[in-house]
């Protein structure tokens, strides 16, 4: 079984091969419908071509030639079979030659093959810009703009044709003149030239028309298309255009007068065109170097949004414009991820306008900070320019920027390319951690000075300010945990008086003794050192210490009070009464210290 | 030779440099009509400072990946200045009163009128980063004056040195300082701390300032300058005096005060008579003239561009008003109470208050020198009155309440309710005036309809646009000086006159030109290699600030330098009237300008009539011979004309060819396009040079 389809490969390939060689034999053009359609500033020429095989061996492809003066002007060139339902399989083509005959060829490979005798429809069609020339070349404001067309009666073709018709649609009903091979019939705007019979192969006849066409023949000299992806869920498109009127030159003066007053003055000058961007195109500015452009208008509809872009003054023949466009994308849309794989899938070339001619295109994607593993997909070919880097907020070794270039560009070629590319989702963090690590060492270093003396003389005084400052601090909570000692002294003495214990009450005493021994030392030897430092605050201290003597006796006295009281040494009374004289006396005092101690 | 070569250089790169930065910062760029007049005193072309701030800024940004677009960075310096002002006015304050009346001052200088107009994010300008250093330099010296330290002295120099590389304005400084030194010295404050300050001062200052480029020997040769050096020489002589008189006895002193003095007298008289004998007493011109004084009668009499600038106007009490509201009447109380307690720094502030009070009387952009301090001595009086009247609250801990007895709290509370009541009516106008006056880029336009939507005029941007798209790279434009830098930097193209043009005549042969009628003017046009000529016309939606409108300045300005060929009074109608209708004289009429206006204009409903001037204009059939029509924007408010080259001379390029010999025609060919500076006539001149000089040993080889 796979020998056999193997032979079968071989002998297809080798017929295949064979037939490529001797294209002409065989195959004949049976009907052929063509169809110039010159109603805008390029040259569209369609044609529906009945093909049957009259040869012997069954065919693979087909060859389509393009006529050799058109040829460097062809920007678009497609085919796609047509069959009986309305299914369209576009096909592939492939540049070859054939020797001694003027012109392109493009081999068209068929989707099945085709047997001896039998017949396909093919449709085919080939876009051409900059074949209308202006003429005459200049034009006053008030004229109107003419234009000549030269191309060729028949479909030109390496097989002999059995019968066309060929349909010419022109822009305006006005025609200077054009050619009458074959006696052609003319209404309003369309020419039809045919039926011819039995077309020799490779035969070519000059048409030429000359005709009024006042559309607008805009062409983008230029236009640089950036991309910008970023993680955090956006994607910034940008269009830089250079935009040029290629129509008729503008000769003598522009009166804004007529253009205001009269309605067909400056009729082949463009003031406004419409843009279409994508449905989910947000923040879109319209600019050039000298501001934002204030004659757009922006309409959201359900399916995309329209600018209405008008430059600052009127395009006329000759002038040109320079402006430039952006909008942001939500990356969901648009940005496709599994794991650590990314695909970013958009279109290569946008819509600017209605029958766009693109000269030159540079296109700039900016992946992420990181993204390795880059390979594109393009829908057809364009000439890769080598990668660079680009730097933005708070990047560190680049943004890796795909760079790609094509010429010659029109509608057709608004088509997706896919960029897959690898990136780690950890070097998401790097900004933001970027940002906290600088603000960090800000003020760490604010820190590092605020805390540190970094004065290179010594300021005595200040020197012992902050001293005398650490030490009252110390002396503030030692005087207040001997304050608290005489509070918890009173809470022993209390539950004394209910317990009777004399032996926890002795206890709690000579705690307190203790206690009260080490604190007072502490004190006075901090009130030394106060006094070392020359501070007036020593005498204060010393004089909270001798208040806190008095405290201390009162406290020792209560006690005694209380113990004569459970000894029953004293009526109850009467141990009231001294109770209250002293802990009024002792309140006085602490409130003094207290005084005392706000003051230091 | 030297030195020159190398500060020219300098000065050809700093100009690329401002070339760049105002293309860049063009897009917001505000409409500035005016020309730098300290500038035109000191004969300088650009200072550096503004664009060096600016580059260095946006070059650090760029290091450290902040990929900011220079033209932000220009855009929002202004505005980060401002913010850096009012911290130096907080400082300044802080050092002359007290830490509340400082931060009142930070609080009235960051939204008065009068300083934010030249702070708004988009203007571009000298001033804006000026304001702050003036107030930074005041405050160091008055710190320097405090301390006698010759650190913030130091800084105070450094400050200096900034202020001039930005700013003409600097001379206020290099005046004022001085000037307070001198009132110290007569008022008997002189201490060590003043000596030390103002020699550090005026000698480091004076090494800084003349590395300015465009200051350079300026500093010791006018007599801006006399005053600081004067002052100097006193303070050396005082300081001596007082050295000698700790030394000698009152004899001795007294003898020898009379012998200096006499010596003295001697001296300066020799050198006067030495320099007139030289003929070089213009270097030595009065000191005790006061700057803006001289600026003032000198822009008044000799230059008339200086007038015709709305801006160097007298100031009227509304814009005071307009500009400061409440702080200028608040500010006097200020000044007294700074008076009534003086000490050193108190001195400075006065003159300070009191000079910026006359030079803002002068004319009315000096206001800008004049906010700060009435912020200042504004925030001082409020002060003082809060200090007073809510003194209660504040000051807990000290009962003994002395003056305060008889203030109720009623009292207290109503001046406390009314001064607020006065700050917040401050702070409403401060904005309205800020949105509705400053607000606005005054290069787009906007109307309203009835029904409130906004309809944006844009005709300034689109004219501009086309001549950067439309026309040669080359290509010369001439217009009023008004529109240089919109021209230079929107359309990016050359232009004969600018707003930073010190060449008078040049600024006057464009002015004939555009008073003569279109025959002289083509000459004067061919002469100059004008390609398109561009002029502002209001007719159509009733512009006021067009080119008719200023015409009679381009008039007086054409007939100060060419008196036989303009005069103004042809301009006017007998009656002494100038009109553009029918009764206007016919030199009016018939002038280029006029012919440019009204071209075509005749044609449109209602016939002719100009809504500015609400006339019907007097000449409707206008033809070119020369001109033509290049663009006009939609409104018209913009027209654009391109001036046609020579038509053919057919007959006499072949007699010539016939007739003289090879070696005169080349000269002569040469000698037609003296005043060419295009690339392509000038080619072409070189290869007939060239190909007469290789022809010559040709023809003697054969």
């Amino acid at each position: 079984m796979t020998r056999r389809s193997a032979f079968v490969a071989v002998c297809l390939l080798f017929v295949a091969a064979l037939s490529s060689e001797v294209s002409a034999d065989g195959l004949v053009n049976e009907d052929v419908k063509r169809t110039v359609d010159l109603s805008t500033h390029l040259a569209k020429i369609t044609a529906e071509i009945v093909l049957s095989n009259h040869g012997q061996s069954s065919v693979q492809s087909f060859i389509l030639a393009v006529d050799a003066d058109l040829a460097p002007h062809m920007a678009y060139i497609g085919a796609s079979v047509k069959g009986d339902e309305e299914e369209h399989g576009t096909l592939e083509l492939q540049q070859t030659s054939i020797q001694g005959q003027r012109g392109e060829f493009y081999k068209v490979l068929l989707p099945s093959t085709l047997a001896a005798g039998a017949q396909l429809k093919v449709k085919t069609e080939m876009m051409f810009s900059h074949v209308l020339k202006p003429f005459p070349t200049q034009i006053t404001q008030a004229e109107r703009q003419l234009v000549v067309f030269q191309g060729n009666h028949y479909l030109y073709s390496p097989y002999p044709t059995r019968s066309q018709t060929t349909r010419v649609r022109l822009a305006s009903k006005t025609v200077e003149s054009y050619t009458k091979l074959g006696n052609p019939s003319k209404t309003d705007e369309i020419i039809e030239y045919g039926p011819f019979r039995d077309v020799a192969p490779f035969s070519e006849d000059a048409l030429k028309i000359h005709y009024e066409n006042n559309t607008p023949f805009l062409t983008i000299t230029s236009i640089t298309r950036t991309i910008e992806v970023s993680h955090w869920g956006n994607i910034a498109v940008e269009e830089t255009i250079d935009l040029r009127h290629t129509g008729a030159i503008l000769k003598g003066p522009f009166s804004r007068y007529d253009y205001q007053r009269q309605s067909d003055s400056g009729i082949s000058s463009v003031k406004s065109f419409k843009t279409i961007l994508p449905a989910s195109a947000q923040d879109v500015y319209y600019r050039d170097e000298i501001g934002n452009i204030s004659t757009s208008h922006l309409q959201v509809l359900d399916d995309s949004v329209e600018v209405e872009v008008r430059p600052r003054f009127p395009l006329f023949g000759g002038w040109k414009t320079h402006y430039i466009i952006g909008y942001n994308l939500p990356s969901y849309e648009y940005l496709y991820t599994l794991g650590e794989q990314y695909a970013l899938k958009m279109r290569l070339v946008d819509h600017v306008y209605d029958d766009q001619v693109i000269d030159y295109m540079t296109v700039k994607i900016i992946l992420p900070e990181g993204a390795k593993n880059i390979h594109v997909d393009t829908p057809y070919k364009i000439d890769r320019m080598p990668n660079q880097l680009h730097y933005t907020y708070l990047d560190t070794f680049g943004r890796p920027v795909l760079v790609a270039t094509k010429n010659n560009l029109v509608e057709q070629h608004i088509q997706d390319f896919v960029v897959h590319y690898t990136f780690n989702k950890i070097l998401m963090l790097q900004e933001p951690l970027l940002v906290v690590g600088a603000f960090y060492i800000l003020f760490f270093t604010v820190i590092i000075y605020v805390r540190l003396d970094f004065a290179i003389t010594k300021d005595p005084a200040a020197e012992v300010r902050m001293k005398v400052a650490s030490i009252t601090e110390q002396v503030l909570t030692l005087v207040n945990r001997r304050l608290g000692l005489y509070r918890h002294m009173d809470e022993v003495v209390n539950r004394y008086k209910q317990s009777r214990d004399t032996g926890a009450l002795n206890s709690g005493r000579k705690t307190l003794e203790a206690d009260h021994r080490t604190l007072t030392s502490e004190i006075s030897s901090l009130q030394a050192r106060l006094k070392t430092e020359g501070s007036d605050l020593a005498e204060k201290v010393g004089e909270i210490q001798k208040l806190d003597g008095q405290v201390k006796e009162l406290v020792c006295r209560s006690c005694s009070e209380a113990e004569r009281l459970v000894g029953g040494k004293v009526k109850k009374e009467t141990y009231i009464e001294s109770e209250k004289s002293l802990t009024g006396r002792r309140q006085e005092l602490i409130s003094r210290i207290d005084s005392l101690l706000d003051a230091l | 030779k030297h030195n020159l070569c190398f500060y020219w250089s300098l000065c050809v790169t700093v100009k690329t440099v401002l070339k760049i930065y105002m293309f860049s910062a063009a897009t917001i760029i505000k409409l500035c009509r005016k020309v730098d007049v300290f500038s035109i005193i000191t004969k300088l072309d650009v200072y550096p400072g503004l664009m060096v701030t600016a580059g260095l800024i946006h070059y650090i940004l760029n290091l450290l990946h902040v990929t900011v677009h220079i033209r932000d960075v220009c855009v929002f310096l202004a505005p980060v200045f401002s913010g850096l002002t009012a911290i130096s006015t907080y400082l300044l304050t802080r050092e002359l009163w007290n830490q509340g009346a400082g931060l009142l001052a930070a609080c009235f200088i960051a939204i008065v009128p009068g300083y934010i107009s030249r702070s708004v994010a988009g203007s571009f300008d000298n001033e804006g980063i000026a304001i702050f250093a003036l107030q930074f330099t005041y405050y160091l010296w008055v710190k320097s004056v405090k301390t006698g330290s010759v650190f913030w002295t130091i800084g105070c120099c450094l400050s200096y040195f900034y202020m001039v590389s930005a700013w003409g304005g600097y001379v206020f400084i290099i005046n004022l300082i001085p000037l307070h030194v001198f009132a110290l010295l007569l008022m008997q404050r002189y201490s060590r701390r003043v000596y030390i300050a103002y020699s550090t001062f005026y000698i480091v200052g004076l090494i800084l300032s003349m590395q300015v480029p465009f200051v350079g020997f300026q500093p010791i040769r006018t007599s801006e300058h006399m005053a600081a050096a004067g002052v100097f020489a006193l303070l050396q002589a005082y300081a001596f005096l007082q050295y000698l008189k700790d030394r000698l006895t009152r004899q001795e002193f007294q003898t020898l005060f009379f012998l200096g003095i006499s010596l003295a007298a001697c001296i300066v008289f020799l050198t006067v008579i030495y320099l007139t004998y030289t003929g070089r007493a213009h270097k030595l011109q009065p000191v005790c003239v006061f700057l803006l004084s001289r600026l003032h009668s000198y822009a008044k009499i000799h230059i008339p561009i200086i007038a015709s600038v709305s801006e160097h106007q007298p100031t009227t009490w509304v814009s005071f008003f307009f500009d400061l509201h409440i702080l200028v009447c608040t500010f006097p109380a200020g000044l007294w109470f700074c008076i009534k307690n003086i000490n050193d720094e108190r001195v400075f502030v006065a003159l300070y208050a009191i000079s910026a009070v006359y030079f803002a009387g002068v004319m009315v952009r000096l206001m800008l020198t004049l906010t700060p301090v009435v912020c200042m001595l504004s925030a001082v009086a409020f002060s003082s009155v809060f200090e007073h009247y809510m003194g209660d609250d504040t000051k807990r801990e000290k009962p003994p309440e002395k003056a305060e007895e008889g203030l109720g709290p009623n009292i207290k509370s109503i001046v406390t309710m009314l001064m607020l009541m006065l700050l917040m009516m401050f702070a409403v106008h401060c904005t309205w005036v800020t949105s509705n006056a400053y607000s606005s880029p005054s290069v787009v336009l906007a109307s309203y309809n009835h029904d409130g939507t906004r309809n944006i005029l844009d005709d300034f941007r689109e004219a501009y646009y086309w001549l950067r798209q439309n026309t040669d790279e080359h290509a010369r434009v001439m217009s009023w000086w008004d529109y240089g830098y919109q021209i230079a930097g929107m359309a990016n193209r050359t232009t004969l006159v600018d707003n930073n043009t010190w060449n008078n005549s040049h600024i006057a042969l464009v002015g004939k030109a555009m008073s003569s009628n279109e025959s002289a003017a083509y000459e004067i046009m061919r002469s100059l290699d004008v390609d398109y000529v561009l002029i502002i016309f209001g007719g159509v939606i009733g512009y006021s600030g067009d080119d008719i409108n200023k015409f009679l300045w381009m008039v007086r300005i054409a007939e100060g330098e060419h008196p036989k060929d303009i005069r103004e009074s042809d301009y006017f109608t007998p009656q002494g009237e100038f009109r553009v209708d029918k009764a206007g004289s016919p030199t009016l009429l018939n002038c280029l300008m006029y012919k440019m206006s009204y071209y075509r204009f005749g044609e449109i409903t209602p016939p002719g009539f100009d809504r500015t001037r609400n006339a019907e204009i007097g000449n409707k059939d206008i033809k070119f011979k020369h001109l033509e029509e290049a663009f006009t924007s939609e409104h018209w408010l913009v027209r654009i004309y391109k001036v046609k080259r020579l038509e053919n001379r057919e007959a006499l390029d072949h007699k010539l060819r016939s007739v003289v010999s090879r070696q005169k025609y080349t000269s002569k060919k040469v000698s037609v396009f003296p005043l060419r500076r295009d690339g392509f006539s000038c080619s072409l001149s070189f290869m007939m040079l060239s190909t007469t000089y290789s022809c010559d040993p040709h023809t003697h080889l054969r």
